[in-house]
């Protein structure tokens, strides 16, 4: 269970987690984005550099980063292979034909266009928010950010507060489900063994009470918090102010100038485009 | 030959990272059938990790747990037959309960074990009486029950099984008094009724001096003392040393006895004492 890749947070004192929370979501976005401008192989080619230069500033570990990519290993290569034999490209090179099967040169390009953009999508959400920033500071951030809603009568404050609780009940829970797996497979419980059905079945057991128990400390921590005096979001003040520095600025430049960039490389770089 | 017994054990936690944490370092210990043993030891001593060895939920890094003689481990996938022969009630288990009755419920482990319908509503009726749950208490849900009660029926949800060795750990933490007393008794009524090897993990020196007649005490993952009851509890100093205490009343007669009011030191329960006390006083009880 500990193996559930989450709250992946990685410390460590690199320009990256200084970088205020608010901006490194809108970099985040602006760079997600980015890795869909890409068309041609020169664009595709500085995007994966791009994403190998933000690991190296982050200080994070590339097998940290190899690991979260392992995850979806399985669709990028079911991705690739249906890319590889479903493009049609009758203007392209006709690498391979084999009764129905036809490679063109295409599909390949194809192929490894998708691959690069999936791998760049997860490495920069992974170094501009989950592995540079913790939680908290992520609902903080999204809160503020959003916080313009408020006009609109969106509760931006109560969801940035269940999304606090939720990331932070999420270690306590799987710890929970270990407890209570424990304690049916001291009653005989079998996992591991048996049909899908009866190994689906068999987290009955464990699924109703991790819920009640759910809901005991939901009741509990909102008994907590109203003795505390909380009452939504309304005149809270905060621990930790958020503010903008020089070096954000800097950096959302950066993330700014690069889009520009593989924008304008797309029109005028030569080559197979996508 | 002992019932259970712990051969030399270690464990290791998230063994080969920088996590590594020892949580048993070299353990042996002998659990006798028709005993009630105790395992006293402080917080993060290792007594709720050997615990689980005992039933084979932790498997140890180094080392054999015996049960009759066997090692439990010989063959890993008859892991389950172990778990039914050495109950194991962890922790507030009224937090495990789920089935629509309490009936169901107890019947869990026993359906588990493939028996037939009517051993199984047998056993549910015999169990329930060793904890003390009342026959209109099996048609409700657990969730309507109190949290005393609640707790009964998860043990009696493991006695159900007819461990020959059962294993608890803590059962009467936050209990009120009553409580606390019908769940022990109901521990000595199965103990009696089947001659089990019966462990009680717990904090509680008074309840470990009430209830239990040998006592292993667990210090920094190993096995500071074992032995009968009054041995161990009349090493106050040394059980001092380690963080834990005796049970009050010894703490009473000593403070008596420093008071220079001469009393026996080998008082460990409320019942002793009041004995002593009267005897001391020329009377009878």
């Amino acid at each position: 269970m500990k193996s559930i890749a989450f709250g992946q947070y990685y410390p460590s004192n690199s320009i990256m987690h200084r970088l205020d929370p608010r901006m490194k979501i809108i970099m985040g976005i602006l760079y997600i984005v980015t890795c869909f401008l890409c068309k041609n192989v020169i664009t595709f080619g500085i995007l994966a550099l791009s994403a190998l230069l933000l690991i190296i500033i982050s200080k994070i570990p590339i097998k940290i980063v190899l690991r979260s990519i392992k995850a979806i290993i399985f669709i990028m290569i079911f991705t690739a292979i249906l890319n590889i034999f479903w493009t049609k490209g009758e203007d392209y090179e006709l690498l391979l034909s084999w009764r129905f099967i036809n490679i063109y040169s295409s599909g390949l390009y194809n192929a490894a266009f998708i691959v690069i953009r999936i791998v760049s999508m997860i490495i920069g959400t992974g170094i501009f928010l989950t592995y540079t920033t913790t939680p908290i500071q992520l609902t903080d951030g999204l809160e503020q950010l959003l916080s313009p809603l408020k006009v609109l009568k969106v509760p931006v404050h109560e969801f940035a507060m269940m999304m606090t609780i939720a990331l932070r009940f999420i270690p306590t829970i799987i710890e929970e489900t270990e407890k209570i797996m424990a304690a049916q497979k001291a009653r005989g419980a079998d996992f591991s063994n048996g049909s899908l059905v009866k190994r689906a079945k068999a987290l009955i057991p464990v699924l109703i009470p991790l819920f009640i128990s759910s809901f005991r400390r939901a009741g509990e921590l909102a008994t907590a918090m109203t003795c505390r005096c909380y009452r939504g979001g309304k005149g809270r003040t905060r621990l930790n102010v958020l503010r903008f520095s020089f070096k954000d600025f800097v950096a959302l430049f950066l993330v700014i100038a690069f889009g520009t960039g593989i924008v304008l490389l797309n029109i005028y770089a030569p080559g197979y485009t996508m | 030959m002992s019932k259970l017994t712990v051969e030399n054990v270690s464990f290791i936690y998230s063994a080969g990272t920088p996590f590594e944490v020892k949580a048993l370092d070299g353990v042996s210990v002998n659990i006798e059938a028709n005993r009630i043993t105790g395992i006293i030891g402080h917080t993060g001593s290792g007594k709720s990790t050997l615990v689980q060895m005992f039933n084979g939920l932790i498997r140890p890094t180094e080392g054999r747990i015996l049960l009759d003689g066997e090692d439990i481990w010989a063959d890993a996938k008859k892991i389950s037959a172990v778990r039914y022969r050495v109950g194991l009630v962890m922790q507030y288990p009224e937090y495990q309960l789920f089935e629509e009755t309490v009936e169901a419920d107890i019947a869990y482990g026993p359906k588990n074990m493939g028996l037939d319908e009517a051993e199984i509503t047998q056993r549910v009726i015999e169990s329930a009486k060793f904890v003390g749950l009342e026959e209109q208490d099996l048609k409700k849900s657990p969730f309507d029950l109190s949290g005393g009660q609640k707790r009964r029926a998860a043990i009696a949800g493991i006695m159900a099984m007819r461990p020959e060795v059962l294993v608890l750990d803590e059962p009467s933490a936050g209990l009120d008094p009553a409580g606390k007393k019908s769940i022990f008794e109901g521990i000595r009524k199965y103990a009696e009724a089947t001659g089990a090897a019966v462990i009680i993990v717990s904090h509680s020196m008074d309840d470990m001096a009430k209830y239990c007649e040998d006592i292993i005490v667990m210090s920094h993952s190993r096995v500071a003392m074992t032995g009968k009851r009054n041995e161990i509890f009349s090493r106050g100093d040394e059980l001092e040393a380690i963080g834990l205490g005796v049970p009050q009343m010894t703490y009473l007669m000593r403070l008596l006895a420093q008071r220079g009011i001469n009393l026996p030191q080998d008082i460990f329960t409320v019942d002793d004492a009041e004995a002593a006390i009267i005897e001391l006083f020329g009377g009878a009880k």
